[in-house]
């Protein structure tokens, strides 16, 4: 009996891939540097029909290493975690040869967010007050390759526009109305490694913390953001 | 006893019981040409003394005149400066700095006195201006820490509820859900104010696209949370300041927002940004009671507001409009100065 208990609790604990056999189940990752959120997002995804949480991930290196080794098909990932953060990881996924779609669930999701978003190539941008069955229906979504990036206010799309070197303006324009990449490349004839290349450019005036800092330059990042505070303005030391 | 002699003459403002020094001096002066006219008659010429009392008398009477004429002069010369930093003295405040006595050029006593007065309170409005630097900033980082902690524990934990009660709703029976939809709606609620404290607490926006879709956003939750519609004017682009003006501009149009809201009784209030070359004009206006009519001294806010402005070399006034009721604060910040300070 005792036996009995214990294997029943473990089963239940452990992942059963022989049920998971179907074409339509849906691989997930899980990247969230908040062990609580991480729990909740596991528990919560894991007993949905058809998901199956691959892999739950600390930081963005660990989670682009682990998609590397792994079949992951959408990665739902915190804009702001130690070290790189949700974008950057976005970039790299959306590079591996067969990419999962990622969603970008952060407490700061507004429409700035949203168009680096676009820009990076995730596929749906969420704020952490959602409801569970809204964060499940969005995985649905862009598994069937639908986008859910908020619509970027005209003023707003202005002043980022501006940020960037004209000849980067068009692809901007295009990468934010969701126009699809190959098409972009096609239509502006090159590679798609170059479009991915002027889109890195492109994020690195765009986004509000810049995301190339590596887990060592932590304490450097927070700095930027205290920026706030009055001080000898340093010459945007993260842009180099 | 020196206590009483220190608060004598501040008590009787400027008339304390001694004589002014040209008195004294001409008195003196006086006492001295007399006596020596009269030492001259009645020792030289004793019997003269009837036939030359006319003529003496209208000497002295001369010499004496002059005497006074030359020592008002140069009394006058030497205490003019001190009489000018007495006044000084007794209503100089750091809090409107810039107050110096004029001309005060070390060609006398007195005038060097001046003029190591004026640059005793050069460099006193220096050191406030730099202690007032430093509280400000230790508070802006503290602001930062909240608002970080806020976020990285209390919003991350909401999260994980939300969670866990999505999780809870699918497995639970039906007759639970209504409660657990309501606790679902706390929850969330709780969230949404902690990333409005965050974001109050510490201005992404600012940092991020700048101070005026900061001032526009700042605006804007006015009219969601405080039911204040702010009609906003902004000139753009808003030239660069630097990020500490930038930040003192936000603050302030911050805090006079929250005035309004407070204080005013009015449910609209105009925000306007204009700049031309030399100077950036930041106004906030309301249609409300307006100020109290005197006697309100100014509340922490305001005088934050003027420490604030101080420091970036910008005037602040904050007065009734000139046209009909309520109040109108206005910053204006010369952006040369802005420039070199930020
Ligand atoms: N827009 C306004 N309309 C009417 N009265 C105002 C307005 N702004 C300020 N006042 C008056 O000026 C006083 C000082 O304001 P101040 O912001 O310094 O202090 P406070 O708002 O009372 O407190 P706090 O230090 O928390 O800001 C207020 O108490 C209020 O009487
Ligand atoms: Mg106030």
């Amino acid at each position: 009996m005792l036996t009995g208990g214990r294997d029943a609790k473990r089963g239940s604990e452990d992942r059963t891939p022989g049920t998971d056999a179907s074409a339509k189940q849906v691989r997930l990752m899980i990247v969230d540097d908040h062990p609580a959120v991480r729990l909740g997002l596991q528990q919560l995804l894991d007993c949905q029909p058809n998901f199956s949480v691959a892999a739950v991930c600390i930081d963005a290196e660990g989670a682009a290493a682990r998609a590397e080794a792994e079949r992951i098909d959408v990665a739902v990932v915190d804009y702001q975690l130690g070290g790189r953060n949700g974008l950057w990881l976005c970039r790299q996924l959306r590079r591996l040869p067969d990419p999962p779609h990622v969603i970008i669930f952060s407490a700061f999701a507004n429409d700035h967010l949203a168009a680096c978003c676009a820009v990076a190539g995730a596929g749906a941008v969420l704020n952490k007050g959602v409801l569970g069955s809204e964060l499940c229906d969005a995985v649905r979504s862009v598994v069937r390759g639908r986008r859910l990036l908020p619509r970027v206010s005209q003023p707003l799309a202005d002043m980022l526009r501006r940020r960037l070197p004209e000849r980067e303006q068009m692809l901007f324009g295009m990468l934010l109305a969701g126009i699809p990449r190959v098409e972009i490349a096609r239509t502006l004839a090159m590679s798609a490694r170059e479009l991915n290349c002027r889109a890195d450019a492109m994020l690195r005036d765009l986004e509000p913390l810049p995301g190339e800092a590596s887990a060592s330059d932590r304490p450097q990042r927070r700095l930027d953001r205290e920026r706030l505070i009055p001080r000898p303005r340093p010459a945007s030391p993260l842009r180099g | 006893m020196s206590s009483s002699a220190d608060e004598a003459p501040r008590r009787r403002a400027g008339r304390g019981r001694y004589r002014p020094l040209l008195q004294r001096v001409v008195a003196a002066n006086a006492a001295l040409l007399v006596a020596a006219c009269l030492l001259t008659v009645l020792v030289l010429a004793p019997r003269k003394f009837s036939t030359v009392a006319v003529d003496e008398a209208i000497v002295l009477l001369v010499a004496l005149a002059l005497v006074a004429l030359i020592n008002v002069f140069l009394v006058h010369r030497f205490v003019a400066p001190l009489q000018k930093l007495n006044a000084l003295a007794r209503r100089v405040d750091l809090a409107s700095p810039g107050q110096r006595i004029p001309d005060a050029r070390p060609i006398s006593e007195a005038g060097e006195l001046a003029a190591t007065f004026n640059d005793m309170l050069a460099r006193l409005e220096r050191e406030q201006r730099e202690v007032s630097r430093r509280v400000l900033a230790a508070h802006e980082s503290e602001r930062l820490r909240v608002a970080q902690e806020l976020h990285d524990e209390v919003g991350q934990t909401l999260t994980a509820v939300l969670l866990q009660l999505s999780r809870a709703q699918e497995r639970l029976p039906r007759e639970l859900s209504g409660e657990l939809r309501e606790a679902q709606a706390a929850a969330r609620a709780s969230l949404e104010d902690v990333r409005r404290i965050a974001t109050d607490l510490r201005p992404e926006t600012l940092n991020d696209l700048g101070l005026a879709s900061a001032l526009a956003a700042l605006s804007d939750g006015f009219g969601r949370r405080a039911g204040v519609r702010v009609e906003r004017q902004i000139a753009t682009p808003i030239p660069a300041l630097g990020s500490e003006a930038e930040l003192a501009v936000y603050r302030i149009a911050q805090e006079a927002l929250t005035n309004v809201a407070r204080h005013a009784g009015s449910d609209s209030a105009e925000l306007t940004v204009s700049s031309d070359p030399d100077l950036l004009t930041l106004t906030i206006r309301d249609h409300g009671r307006g100020l109290p009519n005197r006697g309100a001294a100014d509340g922490n806010g305001v005088r934050g507001m003027r420490e604030r402005a101080g420091l970036i070399g910008a005037k602040l006034t904050i007065e009734p409009p000139l046209h009909g009721a309520g109040t109108e604060l206005r910053l204006e910040l010369p952006l040369d100065g802005a420039r070199c300070s930020g």
